[in-house]
């Protein structure tokens, strides 16, 4: 039942797919975190006027299909005068539905970080940025990255319906082998196979960043960790 | 005005659709729970690898697979199945994981308790573990229907009618996408956040049943 003659020939068109999965998804997975920061701070500390159309965004984005995102701006953007490729399309609904997952994860992650910490920096005249940079982002990486690895994966595993507006990735690759050698099951096992290893190593290469940024951390109640108890009783009296 | 009338019916569709597959994932992620729960190296290898492969491939590969592997194994079925059986595989990994996380927060005396008292196996997954499972798992579960109707949309690749397969058709003659597109984000945008109002809800309901910070 299984054709081997489609693997020997398909293999290495959707090998070549692959290399432009990884491609698309990593120039998106790039962008959506840069994107996704930026909403997540504006939505912590900007005003109503940043924080508003942020949270817009975020529930658009969460709360509808990729693929209806994905034939609005291929086939209806033209009709108002935006014309892009699909490629280019398809990279920038999945890096604008990156920056809007990645944001709930981002902005639970500061907000893991005591608020003491944020106005204390400030207090002591630490720019804003800076705060930022050293405080929060520095310590909520141990917590935000196993969630961060779920929305990455995700967006991975989203892009194969970028196939549907022709985006010459790896499930497209699928339907030029299906078109080619008549083997559906054969072609779309091996693209199965080829996403599982590859969201299998990005899970992996997550886990030894997660290891790489929590070494820092005293074990709990070795006493290291004293000066959080002080913060909270310092926030309960204010 | 029969355009929305249209898309209101692929909406119903989609409902429907993914409402069995929630049906057909809830029965097999408890088999799937159960089987890990057993005990036999082989079955938890064999959950640990369906789990594995259900949400480590995307949910467009899976219905690919599934709706060209079903005729090839003799099953002829209409499309509208083969779409609830696709949604419902990738679904069950997700809520066996559900029932394995929510009976890890079961006090575990409750079964060595009902296992002192001679109760049969069947019976300690039937009045014990399952009932409060299903408490806890609820809320995680309209969560799912909500991913299930975001990803009921790939269905329209093999030619199932729901939404988005509807929404091209009424494109094909009222040449209208934006407008048409914008009403189907919209349909698809008030489905999910209802069911984020029923999460609420649901949690509320069955706070009862989590355990509390200290025991």
């Amino acid at each position: 039942m299984f054709d081997f003659s489609v693997v020997t020939f398909g293999l290495p068109i959707l090998i070549g797919g692959l290399f432009n999965t990884i491609l698309f998804c990593t120039i998106s997975i790039v962008l959506g975190l840069v994107v996704g920061s930026l909403i997540a701070i504006g939505r912590v500390s900007g005003g109503s006027w940043v924080r508003v159309p942020a949270q817009v965004f975020v529930e658009i984005m969460r709360n509808t299909p990729l693929l209806v995102q994905a034939f609005l701006v291929y086939f209806a953007l033209p009709q108002i005068g935006l014309r892009l490729s699909a490629t280019a399309a398809g990279i920038l609904v999945l890096s604008l539905f990156a920056a809007a997952n990645f944001s709930e994860a981002i902005r639970s992650g500061i907000l893991s970080v005591p608020k003491g910490q944020m106005e204390a920096a400030r207090a002591v005249g630490m720019p804003y940025f800076v705060m930022m940079r050293r405080i929060v982002f520095a310590q909520m990486l141990g917590f935000v990255i196993p969630a961060l690895t779920n929305q990455i994966i995700g967006v991975i595993k989203e892009s194969a319906a970028l196939s549907v507006i022709t985006v010459p990735e790896v499930a497209m690759a699928a339907q030029v082998v299906v078109g080619e050698s008549f083997g559906p099951i054969e072609a779309y096992l091996m693209v199965a196979v080829l996403y599982w290893l590859l969201t299998g190593v990005v899970a992996f290469g997550m886990g030894i960043l997660e290891r790489h940024v929590t070494a820092f951390r005293s074990p709990p109640g070795s006493g290291r960790n004293t000066g959080k108890t002080t913060i909270s009783l310092a926030e309960s009296h204010s | 005005m029969s355009n929305l009338s249209a898309l209101l019916q692929g909406a119903l569709t989609t409902v429907e659709v993914c409402a069995l597959a929630v049906i057909l994932g809830s029965v097999l992620g408890v088999l799937l729970a159960v089987a890990f729960q057993s005990g036999s190296k082989l079955l938890q290898f064999l959950v640990r690898c369906q789990v594995s492969f259900a949400r480590g491939t995307p949910l467009f590969i899976q219905i690919m697979v599934i709706y060209f592997l079903l005729p090839a194994l003799g099953i002829d079925i209409p499309r509208f199945y083969a779409g609830v059986i696709a949604l419902g595989f990738n679904s069950s990994a997700y809520i066996s994981e559900m029932i394995r996380g929510a009976i890890l927060t079961i006090p575990p005396g409750q079964v060595e308790a009902a296992r002192a008292l001679a109760l049969p196996k069947r019976l300690i997954w039937a009045h014990i573990t399952l009932p409060q499972v299903f408490a806890l798992i609820l809320p995680p579960l309209t969560v799912e229907f909500a991913a299930l109707l975001k990803g009921s949309a790939l269905l329209s690749v093999i030619g199932l009618v729901e939404l988005t397969r509807t929404a091209q058709q009424v494109i094909g003659y009222s040449f209208a996408p934006i407008t048409t597109w914008l009403q189907v984000g919209l349909l698809y945008f008030l489905m999910c956040y209802a069911l984020a109002f029923a999460t609420r809800y649901t949690q509320r309901m069955t706070s009862a049943y989590r355990p509390r910070e200290a025991i």
